[in-house]
């Protein structure tokens, strides 16, 4: 990477003003060099790229249905709802799946003289390159080919700006939020942060209920499509409406929602601009500040964290108590932690209020469906469990200290498991509990719940633990949690869809338990559940622990930074 | 004990390629017990790559280590307990303060609680990090950092110690008690094998040289027979191969 840097600046020379081209040129370059006499790179990029591909094909299709079809009646509905899905995705994918590419790592330009907006612009173009950026635009195009047929050339041109301007609004939104989501983890602060976080997502949770109820009860496309005439007029509906607005003959709407934009997207690089500075200074450390507090007993009651003290002062113990520790301390681990525990609360009551509304029909629920229930919870299972999929990948050259030693591999793998659970257990608890009594209404089904979850997330974990030790990859040393090496993004995508592919598969029993066997399942779920998932995670550590103890040096070499 | 007979460390032709470079081309290494060993070489020669070889840490494409008669790469567990490891360019679980780092090292390695905690808080103590409190090892100094990675390679008392660059970017007063201990340890039995660039320090420890270069040893013995009549670093650029500046190139940093 250094190299390149030099390269990029000797070609600008001293006097020359630095443009958003050259940065473009190096993120190429940067890229092409990662893949040099890397054949399964350059084997994962093109499969990524066939993915992205396709799926721009689809979103095409979809966004091009009502100029096919002949019907602009449901055009405005697909443009609002379809483009700000694609925004929102933009906006959360990132911070819980993929990261952000970080093939240009801002603290490498620290050094440079460069003024920051420069630096914006220039990074900003530099992340319009790249795949998903590119499916993007072609899934959206769909748009330019509706507004095309039913208001001419003009509607076409003005949806054409709308697309390039919502591309942007896309970018701008992944980066600026990773980027501040990240300088707020790194702070002090991040507990309180996490606190509140986790309060708004509870807090929420009436009032969403009521209006979801409420918008279901008469729920029918003209109400929905009301519903997206409004999203068109906010930033995540406004770039893809411009050209049906063309269309449907409102050629005022079309400058006013492009302003809209605009001024999203400028909001959203001044906010990225800022967090950006913190991150060029803040080197990768810890977030915790250090302390000169004089110490307090001997060393080995220090690595014990009190509330472990109960854990034995072994090898298996000293294991379980430094992945705690990193569980917290790490601020890339304690991202996930965080996302996961929102997004796991979020989801399922989301999911699970939207049957309730749509059965209910009285504004409480009357019936709530076990297998929907059942299937949320395999959801969030697996997402925790993915948590784990690149586990070493967070150690990087450090597991070098396991090597030396040789720590057993199934030993190892048993203790991170337990060191994961020691924080996610509760979670499980609070989440089918939040669920079941508060969700859905039934007490009685905090075992069908929690059993569920406990199964899927055995299984989860022990397919995970499996791939963390076969398909394992480097995470860079920056100071942003999110950020990863150009080209494990596609490898990271595609291996955070096999585990949750197969972690969800490993959960069938689960669903078809509850579908079938009615209400003595709601008493069997929680033994057969935590048993399922004790079996399958500790079977998991078993292989996959004999596959690590052959190929400890190989996984070392694999999860070690390039620098 | 039949381990006396054997050599500290012994190094059969070991190769390792990466990718189209060929990093170690067939490095043999004797390591008598008791000596202590300096791995000489230019950057990018192969120090690295073959400690690491060395010690289990990278699998060689051929070849083999032997730790005290003990086959690292076929009874790694026999090995791994008689060594004591520094890597260079490699972290620790540097999120721990110092004696967190070094309780989990002991436990790690199946020591005694009690023996951990009082061995550890002497380390520290000597190693002058006890005044760091509960500061994260990832806050610490450079020269701090190698002190506490050297703890944590002593802690369990082996036999063998292998230090990667013991001594880069390290103060003079750090370097100097890490002089002291590694002496110390060799004095008590102990065999030491480290690689560094540094001439003055190689030559005030070391009994034993190997000079290495282009993934090959060039020069080895003891360190009257590698420098003969001249200084180690005259031997050094000889075998190495250097070049002096004119004086005529980079004019332009000159106003």
């Amino acid at each position: 990477m250094a190299v390149a840097v030099t390269d990029a600046v000797s070609d600008v020379g001293a006097a020359r003003r630095v443009s958003a081209w050259h940065f473009v040129r190096l993120k190429l370059r940067v890229m092409g060099n990662n893949f040099r006499g890397q054949d399964w790179r350059v084997g994962l990029f093109a499969v990524g790229a066939a993915v992205g591909f396709w799926l721009a094909a689809f979103g095409f299709s979809i966004f091009a249905a009502p100029g096919f079809a002949g019907n602009d009646q449901y055009a405005t509905l697909l443009a609002a709802m379809g483009g700000g899905l694609l925004v929102l995705c933009w906006l959360l994918l990132p911070l819980v799946f993929f990261g952000v590419d970080e093939t240009l790592d801002p603290a490498r330009f620290a050094l440079l003289p460069l003024p920051r907006r420069t630096l914006v612009t220039g990074l900003f173009t530099a992340a319009l390159v790249s795949v998903p950026a590119v499916a993007v635009l072609l899934a959206a195009s769909g748009l330019i080919f509706t507004a095309g047929v039913f208001g001419g050339w003009p509607a076409a041109l003005t949806q054409t700006v709308g697309v390039l301007a919502g591309l942007l609004l896309c970018v701008a939104a992944a980066r600026a939020v990773t980027s501040g989501f990240a300088t707020m983890l790194r702070s002090r602060r991040v507990r309180d942060l996490a606190a509140v976080l986790l309060a708004g997502a509870a807090a929420l949770i009436a009032p969403v209920q009521l209006a979801a109820t409420a918008a279901l009860q008469d729920a029918d496309w003209d109400r929905l499509a009301a519903v997206a005439a409004v999203v068109g007029w906010t930033p995540f509906g406004a770039p893809w409406t411009m050209g049906i607005e063309v269309a449907q003959g409102r050629v005022w709407a079309a400058p006013v929602k492009l302003l809209i934009t605009a001024v999203t997207v400028a909001a959203l690089l001044l906010w990225w601009s800022r967090s950006l500075e913190s991150a060029m200074i803040g080197a990768a450390s810890s977030g915790r500040t250090s302390t000169r507090s004089p110490t307090t007993g001997t060393a080995v009651t220090q690595l014990f964290p009190r509330l472990l003290g109960w854990l034995p002062r072994s090898r298996f113990g000293a294991l379980v108590a430094r992945e705690a520790r990193y569980w917290w301390r790490d601020a890339r681990r304690r991202a996930n932690l965080i996302t996961l525990a929102v997004v796991g609360l979020f989801v399922p009551v989301m999911l699970n209020l939207g049957s309730a509304g749509l059965t209910g029909g009285g504004g409480t629920p009357e019936s709530p469906s076990p297998v929907l229930a059942t299937l949320s919870m395999v959801f969030v299972g697996v997402l925790a469990a993915a948590t784990l999929a690149n586990q070493f990948g967070f150690d990087g050259s450090a597991y070098a200290t396991h090597v030396v030693v040789g720590v057993p591999g199934a030993e190892e793998l048993r203790a991170r498991i337990a060191a994961f659970s020691l924080y996610l257990l509760p979670l499980v608890l609070v989440i089918s509990g939040v669920l079941a009594l508060l969700v859905l209404g039934q007490p009685g089904w905090i075992g069908l719940t929690a059993g569920s979850l406990l199964a899927t997330f055995g299984a989860g974990l022990a397919i995970n633990t499996l791939l963390s030790v076969l398909a394992a990859y480097s995470l860079p040393e920056t100071s942003n949690p999110f950020a990863m090496n150009s080209g494990a993004g596609v490898a990271r995508s595609l291996l955070a869809i096999l585990s949750l592919l197969a972690s969800a598969v490993a959960a069938i029993p689960m669903v078809v338990a509850a579908a079938l066997l009615g209400d003595v399942w709601l008493w069997l779920a929680l033994p057969f559940g935590a048993a399922y998932g004790l079996g399958a995670a500790l079977l998991g550590a078993y292989l996959a622990g004999d596959v690590l103890d052959r190929r400890q040096p190989e996984l070392l070499a694999t999860i070690t930074p390039r620098r | 004990m039949t381990a006396e007979q054997h050599p500290a460390l012994a190094l059969r032709s070991l190769v390792k390629r990466f990718d189209a470079k060929m990093a170690v081309a067939g490095v043999d290494l004797t390591v008598p017990a008791g000596s202590f060993y300096g791995l000489l070489g230019p950057n990018g020669a192969g120090k690295t790559t073959t400690l690491s070889m060395a010690v289990g840490l990278l699998r060689p494409d051929a070849g083999g280590a032997w730790v005290l008669g003990h086959d690292v790469w076929a009874d790694p567990v026999r090995a791994k307990q008689l060594l004591g490891v520094m890597p260079d360019g490699v972290r620790l679980f540097d999120r721990l303060s110092g004696a967190e780092l070094l309780a989990y090292h002991g436990l790690l390695r199946g020591m005694d609680p009690a023996v951990v905690d009082q061995r550890a808080a002497e380390l520290l103590d000597v190693l002058a990090l006890a005044d760091a409190g509960r500061t994260l090892v990832v806050d610490y100094s450079a020269g701090m950092k190698k002190k506490i990675g050297l703890a944590c390679a002593l802690l369990h008392g082996p036999r063998l110690l292998v230090l990667d660059e013991p001594f880069e970017a390290v103060d003079p007063v750090s370097a100097a008690l890490i002089r002291d201990i590694l002496a110390r340890y060799v004095t008590g039995g102990g065999t030491v094998v480290f690689s560094s660039h540094v001439m003055e320090v190689v030559e005030r420890l070391c009994s034993h040289v190997a000079i290495l270069a282009d993934g090959a040893i060039k020069r080895v013995g003891t360190l009257d027979e590698v420098r003969g009549e001249q200084t180690l670093e005259q031997v050094f650029v000889t075998v190495v191969g250097g070049r002096t500046a004119t004086g005529e190139e980079l004019a332009w940093l000159s106003r």
